[in-house]
């Protein structure tokens, strides 16, 4: 479970952002809806511990994120979060299989890695490079890496954002699916997709004061 | 962790040979240039104190020396054979007198007339030392025989010309070879003294009962001094013709190549640092850049979770790879060309030894290894300062 306790955040420009408290539950696939720069992909660095939050907390499973060291967020975030970013944060020049087992490198088991990008369509480009691979294709390595390490909690920050519509709304079946059992909170502003979701959160309802096209960096 | 290094080293293929080249030049040729000016410094020493007093005609006594010891310029000319006779019967002071003529060559390679003294602590490889009463037989270096696929029983034809036309009729039969001494004793066609005389007299030209020097070693140093008094400026006459001789300290004639050689390894040293320096800017500029562009890189990796300290040990195993790689290759490229440089040298009377590795050369290659991850540590440790990723 997920707790989101009087969180702020204040960036360099002065923008500032407050979210409203809100429990996220295990198990269960959120979406977050709101326009761009509402603090969506925000709030999900803060869960995964990429940035800490100006005040309040965020509290996974009744440990204070904010009580813990960077270090310890990082471990915890290699260990328990499977973070799909929007731009995919693949190495383009890797192989498709070299991308998923960086992960080694923090000791994490890519053993199952083949099985997962069958699941996804993917078993016959393992070995290919990143660069010679379509969008749709890319997203879903990167769905496979974040999900290899059998994460609790599945981030997704505008996952469909580089697809059209059609593969995005295939990506987001197969997100759902492999991901079921797990908390995934998914950031997206395409309402078409709220169909696959448990509970569809509205960020604009969720945030108050000023809303800038700021969508992440540093406190 | 090394198996990702290499993926990793992999794409940037480019660079990583640009890195390398850069190392192994700027590090071959530092390693080189002590290499081969302590070689040479070292092997025109070797020999220096060997003799007591070397006896040939007045001239230049830096030529003398080296002709002698080193078998390299020309003799400075001719002493009649009687001198060696009256040092040889002159047993209170002198141990040995070995007679010394240089004047063929054997396909570029010298040929020196002595007594089989001159080779007694010589080691054999094959064959023994040729016998002072007869004629016609040779010692060859190592590497004569090597280079001419000569073996025992070969007869070999001397020319007087270096060009190896116009060789002499009378052969020279190989009774031995020398084993390899990387001296310049692996260059030479050694044979009895009179076996030069024979196959000149033979031709009608005047050789005759001549030596070109006379390296003697006495029992003691003040018997040295005594006929170095005796013998430096003596004159003396031979079938009409007079010679003035001249006695030189070995030693002392080479202190004089010393000093230069002093100089150059002086040269060698500065050489060596600016290189050094210059080693240090190369790969720090590539690396930075390298790292710079790897900046995206390391943010993707701190964002999917890889630490910092992981992140600095990939960096640092790849250019730890990097820098091994590119100090054996230099060493390696030195030795190349050292061996390449041996037919030059040679000539000079110094056989360098491929083998030998001074102290400084492993400290130059330590130094370019450590250089080539310095840069890199630091950059990764300022990284992990700026860390985006942070409270």
């Amino acid at each position: 479970m997920i707790e989101i306790k009087g969180v702020t955040k204040r960036f360099l420009n002065e923008t500032e952002i407050e979210y409203k408290d809100i429990t996220f539950e295990t198990g269960k696939s959120y979406m977050l809806l709101g326009a761009s720069g509402c603090g969506k992909s925000t709030l999900l660095n803060i869960i995964a511990g990429i940035i800490s939050p100006t005040s309040g907390s965020v509290i996974i499973d009744g440990v204070n994120m904010q009580e813990k060291s960077q270090k310890q967020r990082d471990k915890f975030r290699i260990e328990k979060i499977g973070y799909i970013f929007q731009d995919f944060k693949l190495i383009n020049e890797m192989t498709v299989l070299d991308n998923i087992n960086i992960l080694n490198l923090e000791g994490v088991n890519t053993q199952n890695a083949p099985e997962l990008l069958n699941e996804l369509g993917l078993s016959d480009k393992k070995n290919s490079r990143i660069k010679h691979l379509s969008g749709g294709q890319k997203q879903r390595v990167a769905i496979a890496r974040a999900l290899v390490k059998k994460p609790d909690i599945v981030l997704a920050d505008e996952p469909t954002g580089n697809l059209n519509f059609a593969i995005g709304e295939l990506v987001i079946n197969e997100l759902v699916k492999v991901a079921k059992g797990k908390t995934l909170i998914a950031v997206t502003h395409d309402e078409r997709l709220a169909k696959y979701f448990d509970v569809v959160i509205d960020m604009n309802e969720m945030t108050d004061g000023k809303r800038d096209t700021f969508s992440g960096g540093e406190a | 962790m090394l198996k990702f290094a290499l993926k990793n080293m992999a794409i940037k293929k480019m660079q990583i040979i640009l890195v390398v080249l850069s190392i192994v030049i700027s590090a071959g040729i530092g390693v080189l240039a002590f290499n081969v000016s302590s070689q040479v410094s070292d092997g025109i020493t070797s020999n220096a104190g060997y003799y007591s007093l070397i006896i040939g005609p007045s001239g230049s006594k830096t030529q003398l020396a080296m002709n002698t010891m080193y078998f390299t310029d020309e003799p400075l000319g001719t002493i009649p054979y009687s001198v060696v006779s009256a040092l040889s019967q002159d047993g209170m002071r002198v141990n040995t007198a070995i007679p010394f003529a240089m004047a063929d060559n054997y396909n570029g390679y010298s040929v020196v007339g002595t007594s089989p003294d001159f080779l007694n602590d010589k080691e054999m490889k094959e064959g023994s030392l040729f016998d002072s009463s007869s004629t016609c037989e040779a010692v060859v270096g190592y590497n004569v025989a090597k280079y001419n696929g000569l073996k025992i029983g070969d007869v070999l034809h001397t020319s007087h010309s270096s060009t190896g036309l116009d060789t002499h009729e009378e052969g020279i039969k190989v009774v031995g070879i020398l084993k390899e001494s990387h001296s310049s004793f692996d260059n030479v066609v050694f044979t009895q003294i009179q076996t030069l005389w024979h196959v000149h007299e033979h031709e009608g030209e005047e050789m005759h009962k001549t030596v070109c020097a006379i390296l003697v070693n006495t029992k003691n140093p003040a018997y040295a001094l005594q006929l170095l008094d005796e013998y430096d400026g003596k004159i003396v006459t031979h079938e009409n013709e007079t010679f003035t001789l001249q006695a030189i300290e070995p030693m002392d004639a080479v202190r004089d190549v010393l000093n230069d050689a002093d100089d150059t390894k002086y040269i060698v040293f500065v050489l060596c640092a600016v290189i050094l320096i210059m080693n240090i800017m190369i790969i720090s500029i590539i690396t930075l850049l390298n790292m710079y562009h790897s900046s995206k890189e390391i943010s993707l990796m701190r964002l999917i979770g890889i630490s910092m300290k992981k992140i600095n040990l990939l960096y640092i195993i790849q250019n730890s790879i990097i820098g091994l790689v590119s100090i054996l290759l230099a060493f390696g490229v030195s030795r190349l060309c050292l061996l390449m440089m041996n037919d030059y040298v040679s000539s000079m009377g110094v056989v360098l030894n491929l083998g030998l590795v001074y102290p400084l050369e492993v400290v130059i290659l330590l130094s370019v290894f450590v250089i080539s991850i310095l840069p890199t540590a630091i950059w990764t440790f300022v990284m992990s300062k700026r860390d985006s990723i942070s409270d």
